[in-house]
C-alpha cells in the first residue's frame, strides 16, 4: 500500500489536483492517509483517468472488443478490500460436531455469528479471484452470472448486523436458505464458462481457479447448511437443550457414523436404478462385491460421501456395461470389486472395475475441467443440466419421473436444503458432464483426504478414496497467503 | 605393514587414550600419528599380527588405514609427517591414470548426450546383419560411448572429495576412467574392417563385465559415507547415474548381441550377454516378449527363495490378457518383475496370508487407431526420434501399445511411516541403531546380493532401480498402499513399437 505523503512534493498528481488537499485540515489529511473510502468526487475523477481498474466501473465504459457488450455494475471497491483483508477461519468436522453436541441457545447464537462473518469473508476472496481473471474471461456470460450472484450474496451477508436473539437468527436463516437456492446453478455455469474460455487462459490456471472456487464453495455451504441444520434441531419438538445425541444420529449435517459398507450399498442400488433407466430394464449389470473391513465407520458429511462414491460407482458401472456390450460376451459384465480398509488414521475405499480402462487420449484431461477433444460434447451436455439443477429443488428428475424424494441422494435420513449434489448425481449416466472426477476430488481433499485413479488401459481402472477417520483435520482452504504465493 | 586408525569414544579421558596406546604397543604396534580433534591415533602393526584393540571398552572404532582418510593428517596439530611420502606415492599411483584421461574428460563431458532412441538400436537391421551393417553398428556405438562415460566421470568428480576417496566409490571411479581409456584409442580411427570390429566388441565386452557390480559397490560406498553426504544428494546422484548406466549398457550390450548373432560370428551361445537364437530377437530386444511367461519364471525363482527362507511357497494367479506380447528388453523386465514379486511375496508371507494368491493382471493397451501411428521399417531413418525426457529412450512410436501389469497382494500394505521412503535408496536411511546392533548386517546383505546369494530381504534399491528401468522406456511404476490389507503395484511399460 503506497504511503501517501502529503508533506512533500512526491504526492501523486491526482491528489494534489483535487480540492481535497488544498483545503484540508490535519484531521482530513490523516484520514486520507488512513485509507478512508474514496469520496464520490475523486472516484469519478479516477474513473475517467484509469481505464483498467477492475473494480471501479461506471456505465460509460463500453467494451467494443468483446462480442457481447458488457456494462459492469458499479460497486464500491473499498468495501471488498476490507473483507478480502480478513482471513478465513478454517473449521474441522470435529468442531462442527462440538457445536452440536450440547446445543444451547447461546451456542446457536455463536454459530450464527460465525456464519455471519465467515460467509462474506470467504466469498470476498473468491470475488477478488474472479476479478483478477482476464477481462475476456469474466465477461463470458456464464462466468459473469456467477460473478453477479457472488457479489449479490456478499452484499447481502455483509450487511447483516450482529445476531443477538433467536429472531435475528431466523432472519439470517431465511437469507441463507434463499441464497443457497439461488446458487444451485453455480457449478454447471462455472464449468460451461471454463470450457468456453479454453482459448483465453492456460487450462492449468483455469483448473487452479476452479479448484479454489469449488473448495471455497463447499466450505461456505458446509458452514451454512450446518447452521441451518443446527437451527432446525434446536427448534425440533423432540429437542431439549443439552441433550446428548446418540451415535447413529446427525449433528447438523455431519453424520457421526458413516458406515462405509452401507454407503456403498445404498449408492450401488441407486446407480443400478439409474443405469436401468438409461440402458433399458434388461441391461446386464455388473455385481458390486464388497470385501475388507466391513464395519469401518467415520464421521463425515453424508451428502459429500454419497456424491463421491456415487460418481465413482457410476463411472465403473457405465464403463463395465459399455465395454461388455462392445465385446459382445455372454453373461453379465465382470463384477466391480470394492475393498474397504481401515487403519488407525484412515479409511480407504478401493473400487476396481474391468470396464476397459481410460483411453490414452482423454487421460490427460481426467482431472481437469478443460476437456480437450471432448469439450464440445460436454459443453452441449452441460447446457441441459442447469435446467435439471434448477428444477430439482425437490430432487425430481427433469423428465418428470418422481423418485420419491430423490432416492438415496436426498439423504432421506435428514432434510436437505436444495442439495445441489443430489441433482447432479441422479442425472442419466449417458449425460457426461466431465466433472465427476475433478469435483469428487475437490470433495475428498476438502477434508484432508485424497482421491487417486490408476489406469489399466484395455482392462479396467482402480479408484482409491482415502478418508481421514478422525475428523480433526481442518478444512483445506486455499488461504490468501497461499494464493498470493502461487 | 597394515596400519589402522583407532578412534576412541567421545567421553574417553586422556588416561584412557594413553592406556589404549599402551595396549597397542604391547601387542607389537607402533604408534604413528596422534590426532587432536578426534580422540584417536594411528597404529602400524607388523604383517600378520593380531590385535585386540576393538575389545577395549573405550575404543569406538578401528578402521583400516588406506585410501579413506576422513580426518586427514593435515588436521593433526604438530606431527612430523613420517608416513607422508608413502601415502603420497600411493596417491600418485592411484591418480596416475587421471592425467591420461584428464585432458579428455572435460572436453567430452561438454558435448551433449545423444538422445538415444530405440530406433537407433534396431536401425541396423534384423540379425544376421551384413558386414556393413555390423560395422555401422560398431561405429554408432563408438560415437556414443566415450561421451556417456565422460559424463559419468564428471558427475563422480562433482561429488565431495571425501566421498570419492572412499575405497568403494573410488573403485567405481577408477573403473570408469579405465573404461574410457580403453575406448579413447579407438576415437581417432574408423572401424572399417571385421578384425577391428571383433576387437572393438571385445573391448565392449570387457566394459560390460567391469561394470557389472557397480550398484552393490556404490551402495556399500555410500553407506560408509553417509555421514559426509546428505541422503537427498545421494538419491539425486544415484537416480541420474543409474538411469544413465541403463542406457550405456544397453547400447553396448546391443552391439555385442548383434555381433554374436550375425554372420560370420553366428554363435549366440558365446555371447557374454543374453542373445537367444530366436527369430523374434533383435539383439537384446525381444519383439515378441510375453510378460506372462516372465512373471511365471520369475515367480518360480522368487517362490524358491521364499521356500528356502520361510518354508512357505506363496502362489500367484495371472489374469487379464495372459497371451499378450510386446517388444521389450527381457533382461529389464525380468529384473523389475523379480524385484516387485520379491516385495509382494515377502509381505504376503510375513503377514501370514500365504493362502491368498498374489494376483497379477496383465492389461494390453488397444492399438492406436489413429492414421498417423507409424510402424518402423528397418531402413535407416531420416531423422532420429527425440528423447522421451532426459536420458530416456523414446519409444519407436509414441503411441505404441504398451502393457500395464498390476501386482496385487494381501501383504498388509506399507505403513505410512515407510511409504515416503520407498523410492529412496534405503542404505541412506540406516540409523545408528542399525549400526550398533551388528553393523555389518546391512553391508553383508548388500554384498551377499552381489555374490549372487539370494536374500529375500530388501536390498534397499530394488524399487528405485526398477522404476529407473520402467521409466527409461517411457513407462513407470505406481504404488498404492492399503495399510492393513495389501498393496497394489502398477507397472506401466511402453512398447518398443511395431517393427516390420
Amino acid at each position: 500500500m503506497p504511503r501517501l505523503s502529503l508533506y512533500n512534493a512526491t504526492a501523486p498528481g491526482w491528489l494534489k489536483r483535487t480540492k481535497l488537499v488544498t483545503g484540508m485540515g490535519m484531521g482530513a489529511r490523516m484520514a486520507l492517509v488512513a485509507r478512508r473510502p474514496l469520496l464520490l468526487a475523486d472516484r469519478r475523477w479516477l474513473a475517467s483517468k484509469t481505464q483498467s481498474q477492475p473494480f471501479v466501473r461506471n456505465s460509460h465504459t463500453q467494451t467494443t472488443t468483446t462480442s457481447h457488450s458488457h456494462s459492469p455494475k458499479w460497486r464500491p471497491a473499498s468495501i471488498l478490500d476490507e473483507w478480502v483483508a480478513k482471513t478465513a477461519r478454517p473449521i474441522s468436522l470435529r468442531q462442527l460436531m462440538v457445536f452440536g453436541r450440547s446445543l444451547t441457545e447461546s451456542r446457536l447464537i455463536t454459530s450464527a455469528n460465525y456464519v455471519r462473518t465467515e460467509l462474506p469473508t470467504r466469498i470476498s476472496h473468491r470475488i477478488r479471484d474472479i476479478q483478477k481473471l482476464p477481462y475476456s474471461v469474466v465477461t463470458n456470460p456464464h462466468i459473469n452470472e456467477v460473478y453477479d450472484l457472488y457479489y449479490d450474496a456478499f452484499d447481502t451477508f455483509r450487511k447483516v448486523k450482529e445476531i443477538k436473539t433467536l429472531e435475528d437468527n431466523e432472519r439470517l436463516c431465511a437469507t441463507i436458505r434463499s441464497t443457497l437456492k439461488a446458487h444451485l446453478t453455480v457449478i454447471p455455469k462455472l464449468a460451461m464458462g471454463i470450457l468456453e474460455c479454453g482459448e483465453l487462459k492456460d487450462p492449468a490456471d483455469l483448473d487452479k481457479f476452479m479448484n479454489t472456487i469449488l473448495r471455497s464453495r463447499i466450505s461456505r455451504r458446509v458452514i451454512a447448511e450446518q447452521h441451518l441444520a443446527l437451527t432446525d434441531t434446536f427448534h425440533a419438538p423432540w429437542f431439549s437443550p443439552g441433550a446428548k445425541l446418540a451415535e447413529s444420529e446427525f449433528i447438523g449435517e455431519v453424520f457421526l457414523k458413516c458406515i462405509a459398507k452401507e454407503v456403498v450399498e445404498r449408492c450401488g442400488e441407486a446407480i443400478k436404478e439409474i443405469t436401468q433407466r438409461a440402458y433399458g430394464p434388461s441391461v446386464q449389470m455388473p455385481e458390486i462385491k464388497i470385501e475388507g473391513h466391513l464395519d469401518a465407520s467415520f464421521p463425515y458429511i453424508l451428502s459429500h460421501l454419497e456424491y463421491i462414491i456415487g460418481e465413482l460407482l457410476r463411472n465403473s458401472v457405465q464403463a463395465s456395461v459399455e465395454n461388455h456390450q462392445k465385446k459382445k460376451r455372454a453373461g453379465p459384465p465382470p463384477p466391480i470389486q470394492v475393498t474397504i480398509v481401515e487403519s488407525n488414521q484412515n479409511v480407504i475405499i478401493r473400487i476396481s472395475d474391468q470396464g476397459g480402462g481410460i483411453p490414452r487420449d482423454i487421460l490427460p484431461y481426467l482431472w481437469s475441467f478443460s476437456k480437450g477433444p471432448a469439450s464440445a460434447q460436454i459443453l452441449n451436455n452441460l447446457g441441459q443440466v442447469p435446467k435439471l439443477a434448477a428444477t430439482m429443488q425437490e430432487l425430481q428428475l427433469g423428465d418428470g419421473q418422481d423418485q420419491g424424494g430423490g432416492g438415496v441422494f436426498s439423504s432421506t435420513l435428514q432434510p436437505n436444503h436444495g442439495n445441489s449434489l443430489a441433482s447432479l448425481s441422479s442425472r442419466p449416466p449417458n449425460l457426461r458432464l466431465g466433472m465427476g472426477l475433478p469435483l469428487s476430488r475437490v470433495y475428498a481433499e476438502y477434508w484432508a483426504g485424497s482421491l487417486e485413479l490408476e489406469n489399466l488401459e484395455g482392462y479396467g481402472a482402480d479408484a482409491f478414496l482415502k478418508i481421514s477417520k478422525l475428523g480433526n483435520k481442518n478444512e483445506q482452504l486455499t488461504t490468501r497467503a497461499t494464493m498470493d504465493a502461487i | 605393514m597394515p596400519s589402522y586408525i583407532v578412534t576412541l569414544k567421545e567421553d574417553a579421558t586422556d588416561e584412557q587414550i594413553a592406556a589404549a596406546k599402551k595396549q597397542a604397543q604391547e601387542q607389537g604396534g607402533k604408534i604413528g600419528h596422534e590426532y587432536g580433534i578426534i580422540k584417536g591415533f594411528q597404529v602400524i602393526f607388523p604383517e600378520g599380527s593380531v590385535h585386540s584393540l576393538d575389545s577395549n571398552e573405550h575404543v569406538k572404532a578401528v578402521e583400516a588405514d588406506g585410501e579413506q582418510q576422513p580426518y586427514s593428517s593435515r588436521h593433526a596439530p604438530k606431527e612430523p609427517s613420517t608416513s607422508h611420502p608413502p601415502r603420497d606415492a600411493e596417491h600418485g599411483r592411484r591418480h596416475a591414470r587421471r592425467s591420461e584421461a584428464e585432458d579428455q574428460v572435460p572436453m567430452l563431458a561438454k558435448q551433449p548426450l545423444h538422445s538415444l532412441s530405440l530406433a537407433d538400436l534396431v536401425k541396423h537391421g534384423r540379425p544376421p546383419l551384413s558386414a556393413e551393417a555390423l560395422l555401422s553398428s560398431a561405429r554408432f556405438t563408438l560415437s556414443l560411448l566415450p561421451i556417456r562415460l565422460a559424463h559419468r566421470i564428471q558427475a563422480l568428480r562433482n561429488l565431495p572429495y571425501i566421498v570419492v576417496s572412499n575405497k568403494n566409490i573410488s573403485k567405481i571411479y577408477n573403473n570408469y576412467q579405465h573404461s574410457l581409456s580403453t575406448l579413447l584409442p579407438w576415437q581417432g580411427r574408423t572401424i572399417s574392417n571385421l578384425e577391428d570390429e571383433i576387437r572393438f566388441t571385445e573391448v565392449l565386452a570387457e566394459l560390460v563385465q567391469t561394470h557389472t557390480d557397480t550398484i552393490p559397490i556404490l551402495a556399500r560406498g555410500f553407506l560408509e559415507c553417509r555421514k559426509y553426504i546428505s541422503a537427498t544428494e545421494v538419491t539425486r546422484f544415484l537416480d541420474e547415474h543409474l538411469r544413465a548406466r541403463i542406457g550405456t549398457r544397453l547400447v553396448a550390450e546391443q552391439h555385442i548381441a548383434l555381433h554374436f548373432s550375425s554372420q560370420p560370428h553366428f554363435d549366440p551361445g558365446a555371447s557374454p550377454t543374453p542373445c537367444p537364437e530366436h527369430p523374434s530377437y533383435i539383439g537384446v530386444i525381444d519383439t515378441a516378449l510375453r510378460p506372462a511367461s516372465v512373471v511365471d519364471s520369475c515367480g518360480g525363482f522368487v517362490a524358491d527363495i521364499c521356500e528356502l527362507n520361510y518354508g512357505v511357497r506363496p502362489e500367484w494367479v495371472i489374469d487379464g490378457e495372459a497371451d499378450t506380447t510386446f517388444a521389450f528388453v527381457p533382461m529389464h523386465l525380468e529384473y523389475i518383475v523379480t524385484e516387485l514379486l520379491k516385495n509382494a511375496f515377502r509381505a504376503t508371507v510375513e503377514n501370514h496370508m500365504n493362502r491368498e494368491p498374489i494376483v497379477i493382471t496383465i492389461a494390453a493397451e488397444p492399438p492406436d487407431m489413429r492414421p498417423h501411428a507409424s510402424h518402423i521399417g528397418l531402413s535407416l531413418p531420416t531423422e532420429t526420434r527425440g528423447a522421451f525426457g532426459g536420458d530416456a529412450i523414446a519409444p519407436l512410436d509414441d503411441n505404441a501399445p504398451g502393457v500395464t501389469i498390476r501386482i496385487r497382494d494381501r501383504g498388509g500394505g506399507i505403513s505410512p511411516e515407510v511409504l515416503p521412503h520407498i523410492w529412496g535408496y534405503s542404505f541412506t536411511t540406516f540409523s545408528e541403531a542399525d549400526e550398533v546392533l551388528g553393523g555389518d548386517d546391512a553391508l553383508s546383505v548388500i554384498s551377499n546380493a552381489s555374490n549372487g546369494n539370494s536374500s529375500i530381504a530388501g536390498l534397499g534399491y530394488g524399487l528405485p532401480l526398477s522404476r529407473a528401468y520402467a521409466e527409461y522406456f517411457g513407462g513407470g511404476i505406481g504404488v498404492q498402499s492399503l495399510h492393513g490389507w495389501g498393496t497394489d503395484v502398477y507397472l506401466k511399460l511402453k512398447g518398443v513399437g511395431k517393427i516390420e
